[in-house]
């Protein structure tokens, strides 16, 4: 059905024409399901929206041939594209959000296809829409009709997207990392659904993904993508079970799954680090000072737990369980919070999710390295040099890098900073919230490893709060999961994994594929 | 409902505000109404009295309130100069300047627009950009100028109109507007191209975003993609620039008056101005900030029609 | 090398032209001042009306005095008119910004309620307001001008620091015990500059605009000094006579406006 052979993509609208995907083959067979693996910059996105013929033709130059049916899709004219896009080739993306056009109803968004590519009535789109809606498990599609994207959570909004991209009955759908920004229930539930769609509707779909677990539950075959180039391709269990080249071996390994890799921490003789006691906190409501408000929502009800010295503690939940919120409280970080936090150690710091927004763009790294020094005061110019650069190579980074702004560095390298950054003022206590989620796999896999180091050699307790429930089982023993603010379970790794009780857990670890 | 509520009461606020400062302002000029009315060699005594018939002993918010009120129910004072109403002098005039700043403003709404979705449609041809250089360097003139130089080309050169040779709109209402076309060009034209450029990157910025790859990806025209897509997300910026411009107008027009020989509310104001007639002075100062108020209001509320995420919640 | 210069011309041809414009100006004004073998303010009776010249590159004025050296000092005015007006307004903008977005709270809503409610006026109006009450002349006409550029400035200042404050790297520098005034002004401020820059150079076009305008009326700055607003509404007097004098004048402006504007877009583009 699909054919695709030597694809070469390069960008000109650069200053020197870079060429982003090098002799890309893939073949799509009808009712298949295919998957892209690779990590961010490997060109999967980018040949996927060739194929979707969804790249400008005016600063991407590309080579080879795309065949879809006896049509060859990079030469054909642009009206005869068209007729193919959204009919028989149809895309959902990753961002539900923005993805979908803010200021038009969900009807008229599912409905758009069919309406520009056959002549039926309102009245007969309307209902195409509403029953495609009812096929993609939203409650009440009637309702859903007449709302707008932002009326809708994220799961429900991809929901919408797949409706909208399924509504003329497309003989491949491409899902561009459908599942990435949504919590791990719902990525479920998603996969779940393209896995109906594909068994009842016949659909083909190109599955792209950096998550390799996720690929290897969808897909029958799976090409490995890096930097531009195809690694290896062929049978999923074959890619997975007997890897032939280096880059994919490490990419596998890099995979979190449910195996330890810190040692196990003995609570018994352990002195305590920090006591939260019924700690409840809300967000500010940002209402004006003139009219009466109401206090902000109730983000974290009544938490209690306790935390011991160089114990790596795992905090997990979902998108709006409270889990960062209850991070932030116990650094005093917010205003509106009641109950008691007590700490046995001084300065605990903090290390955030993005590394993109936790280091000021204007300094170099060497000065925001310094900037802890400088405020506590009493170092010589030499002395806050030598900590900074003692504090990078830790961390693994060479002084070479103190010069440098954050924007030279890559994802893995900021968050390298941050953590030496949380190290410099001598911490018994780190809270890391989300420190990898926003990080390729391997890079994760390096930076999990290098906590797990500075824990050792440094005996630094580290709140790990998550919402990937492998890399919690891979750091922690203990684990505290958190639902709509609430702890609704907390023990060691295996009363929480092994015999869990509270029914939330148990669909968290299903989600996840704990056991399977 | 609630909303409603809000958007009223903040509405009240800044009327409040606004007429305050104004207030504030007049009242922090050195020499109040009884010197200005007696002079400067009238006796202690009988400025004393005058203050008192005048209110002008009563506490600061006593004065502001009744002053607003008679504001409000259209006594706006004598004038120091004239030892007229302001009222009557500005009635005689408003509807110059209303006409000037409607007309000015339609214009730039006719050229803006459609200009702005060519050059966004066709990016590549030689006409956008030879339209772009021309909207740049038209932006940069400023109206008054471009007021003179109308004035030398169609007036003295071409004799298309008589300079200074207005017509009152009792008088005759066709030579009226006729003469009104130049001054509102002179108005409208840097307005526009600052409109159009605006419209334009708008346009260009908002094709960037995810939702406009999905619209293709379901077969859309390019022309589709902008008229059903893309159009009602780009003209919001549009339409506070818009709401802006209007306000922008109504100041400019004090200028282009000036320029034009035009008896409108922007003379009356500098000559005000000049002969420290301050009650001409505050009512004309007043009356704008209201109808710039009122302006931005509708703006807000144009909003929520157009952007479904600003409704409601 | 010349390739990758004309690769960033390409992408940000506004900049460039713009710097190219301003810098033409700039030294114009500055040669006028400095090599003009006429005063501006020197009238010769046999001069009035001179066409193009040798001795006058641009002619003369209804006085006879030289338009090329009068032109530039009034150039220079405007543009150190706009200059003081805009370091008043950059300046206490900024400061205002910077405390009622970082701290918020009921003094913050106050004076922003106040700040939009200044912000309702067009900003020549506001600036009359100022000069009915100080009365005019170049001092005043500068502060007059700068208390009307303070709103604009702290609502984009204050926004940016409501942007920042609850950056992640902003609450690390407070874990680590950097006080209140350390974060606003060594952590989150220069990070506002990239707004900040080209709000100014367009901020600085209003600026020269509003004085143009305001001495075009005859309540700026005051005679003898000369400006080019004020040469402007001179020179519609003389119009039909000569056109060059108000052609001259008027291009100026608009030639500064034009540079400044560019650059402005550019310095935006590249932000």
């Amino acid at each position: 059905m699909l054919e695709v052979t030597d694809l070469n993509i390069e960008i000109e609208d650069s200053l020197i024409p870079e060429t982003v995907v090098y002799d890309f083959d893939i073949t799509i067979s009808p009712g298949e399901i295919v998957g892209i693996v690779g990590e961010s910059g490997s060109g999967k996105s980018m040949s996927a929206l060739a194929i979707a013929g969804l790249l400008s033709r005016k600063d991407m130059k590309k080579k080879g041939s795309i065949m879809f049916e006896d049509v060859e899709l990079l030469s054909v004219e642009r009206s005869h594209l068209r007729k193919i896009q959204g009919n028989d080739i149809s895309v959902v993306f990753q961002e539900p959000m923005t993805s979908l056009n803010p200021v038009k109803k969900i009807g008229w968004q599912v409905e758009e296809a069919l309406r520009i590519h056959s002549s039926l009535s309102d009245e007969e789109l309307r209902n195409a829409a509403i029953s495609m809606l009812r096929d993609v498990e939203i409650s009440e599609p009637e309702a859903a009709y007449d709302k707008y994207p932002h009326e809708l959570s994220g799961g429900m909004r991809q929901r919408v997207m797949i409706a909208a991209a399924l509504i003329c009955d497309p003989k491949l759908l491409i899902a561009d990392e459908p599942t990435t920004a949504l919590d791990v229930t719902i990525q479920a539930q998603i996969i779940e659904l393209l896995k109906k769609i594909n068994r009842e509707k016949g659909t083909a779909i190109l599955f792209i993904s950096h998550d390799l677990s996720l690929v290897r539950t969808l897909c029958s075959r799976v090409i490995v993508m890096n930097k531009g180039r195809v690694v290896e391709s062929g049978p999923v269990d074959e890619i997975f079970d007997s890897p032939k080249e280096e880059y994919t071996k490490h990419l596998i390994e890099a995979i979190p799954r449910f195996t330890k890799i810190a040692g196990r921490f003995d609570t018994k003789d352990a002195k305590p680090i920090l006591k939260v006691e019924n700690v409840s906190a809300r967000y500010k409501k940002i209402t004006g000072y003139f009219v009466p408000g109401s206090r902000g929502r109730q983000v974290v009800k009544d938490v209690s737990f306790d935390m011991y010295e160089g114990e790596i503690l795992g905090l997990v939940g979902e998108s709006g369980c409270g889990k960062t919120t209850l991070g932030k409280t116990i650094l005093g970080m917010l205003d509106d919070t009641e109950g008691s936090v007590v700490h046995y150690s001084k300065m605990p710091q903090m290390i955030f999710q993005d590394p993109y927004g936790s280091l000021n763009p204007t300094k170099t790294i060497g000065r925001i390295l310094e900037e802890p020094l400088r405020i506590k005061g009493g170092y010589s110019k030499e002395a806050r040099y030598e900590k900074a650069k003692d504090m990078l190579s830790r961390v693994g980074l060479d002084e070479s890098y103190l010069s440098r702004r954050p924007s030279a560095l890559s994802g893995g390298q900021r968050q390298r900073v941050c953590i030496a950054l949380a190290l410099i003022m001598d911490p018994k206590l780190i809270v890391a919230d989300e420190p990898v989620s926003a990080l390729d796999v391997t890079v994760q896999d390096q930076v999990i490893k290098l906590l797990i180091k500075l824990n050792k050699e440094l005996g630094i307790a580290i709140l790990f709060i998550s919402h990937d429930l492998k890399v919690v089982y891979e750091l922690c023993s203990r684990i505290i999961v958190m639902k709509d603010g609430k702890i609704v379970e907390q023990g060691t790794d295996e009363e929480v994994f092994s015999n869990p009780k509270d029914p939330y857990t148990k669909q968290l670890l299903s989600s996840a594929g704990y056991g399977i | 409902m609630k909303t409603i509520l809000k958007k009223a009461a903040s509405f009240i606020m800044t009327v409040l505000l606004v007429t305050l400062f104004v207030f504030i302002a007049f009242d922090l000029i050195p020499g109040d109404a009884a010197t200005n009315r007696l002079g400067i060699n009238a006796t202690p005594e009988a400025l004393e009295r005058l203050r008192e018939e005048m209110g002008l002993t009563k506490p600061f918010f006593v004065r502001y309130f009744s002053w607003l009120a008679s504001f409000f129910f259209g006594d706006m004072g004598i004038s120091y100069s004239y030892g007229v109403s302001v009222r009557s002098m500005l009635a005689s005039k408003l509807p110059i300047t209303v006409t000037l700043t409607v007309m000015s403003f339609i214009m730039i709404v006719i050229l803006s627009i459609p200009i702005g979705l060519y050059t966004s449609k066709y990016e590549d041809r030689a006409a956008s950009k030879a339209v772009d250089i021309l909207g740049q360097i038209t932006m940069s003139i400023p109206p008054f100028f471009l007021g003179i130089l109308i004035t030398y080309v169609f007036g003295m050169i071409f004799k298309v109109f008589t300079p200074g040779g207005f017509v009152s709109y009792d008088i005759n209402f066709g030579k009226f507007l006729g003469y009104l076309v130049f001054p509102s060009i002179a108005i409208a034209l840097p307005k526009a191209a600052m409109s159009t450029k605006l419209l334009k990157s708008s346009i260009l910025s908002e094709r960037k975003l995810d939702y406009v790859r999905t619209a293709y990806s379901r077969g859309n025209s390019t022309m589709d993609v902008l008229y059903k897509h893309v159009l009602k997300n780009a003209i919001i910026p549009v339409i506070t620039f818009l709401g802006m411009t209007l306000a922008d107008i109504v100041a400019g027009s004090l200028v282009i008056e000036q320029v034009f020989s035009i008896p409108g509310y922007g003379r009356l104001l500098i000559s005000s101005i000049a002969n420290r007639d301050y009650p001409v002075v505050q009512a004309i100062i007043a009356i704008i900030a209201m109808i710039v108020i009122i302006i931005n209001t509708l703006v807000d509320t144009t909003y929520k029609v157009l952007d479904p995420r600003l409704r409601g919640s | 090398m010349m390739r990758a210069f004309v690769f960033r011309f390409k992408k940000n041809p506004e900049l460039y032209i713009g710097i190219l414009i301003t810098v033409f100006v700039i030294v114009l004004i500055l040669a006028g001042i400095l090599f003009s073998p006429y005063d501006p303010d020197e009238m010769d009776a046999g001069a009035k009306f001179a066409g193009v010249s040798s001795s006058h590159i641009m002619g003369c004025d209804n006085f006879g005095r030289d338009l090329f050296t009068r032109l530039t000092s009034g150039a220079a005015t405007t543009l150190l008119v706009a200059l003081g007006t805009i370091a008043i307004g950059v300046g206490v903008g900024t400061v205002i910004g910077a405390f009622t977005g970082y701290y918020g709270g009921a003094v913050d809503e106050v004076l922003m309620r106040f700040n939009d409610a200044v912000l309702a006026f067009p900003s020549i109006l506001l600036a009359l307001v100022f000069i009915s009450i100080f009365g005019s002349g170049t001092w005043k006409v500068i502060i007059s001008l700068g208390i009307v550029f303070v709103p604009s400035f702290a609502r984009i200042v204050r926004s940016e620091f409501m942007r920042c404050k609850n950056l992640d790297y902003v609450r690390s520098a407070r874990l680590m015990g950097a006080k209140d005034l350390r974060i606003m002004f060594v952590h989150i401020l220069p990070n506002t500059l990239t707004v900040l820059m080209p709000s100014t150079v367009i901020g600085f076009n209003n600026a020269v605009l509003a004085e143009a305008s305001m001495s075009f009326l005859g309540i700026g700055v005051q005679p003898p000094q000369s400006s080019l607003g004020r040469m402007l509404s001179d020179a519609q007097a003389f119009l039909f006579m000569s056109p060059a004098y108000a052609v001259c004048t008027g291009c100026t402006i608009a030639l500064i406006v034009l540079g400044f504007s560019l650059l402005g877009d550019g310095l935006k583009k590249n932000a």
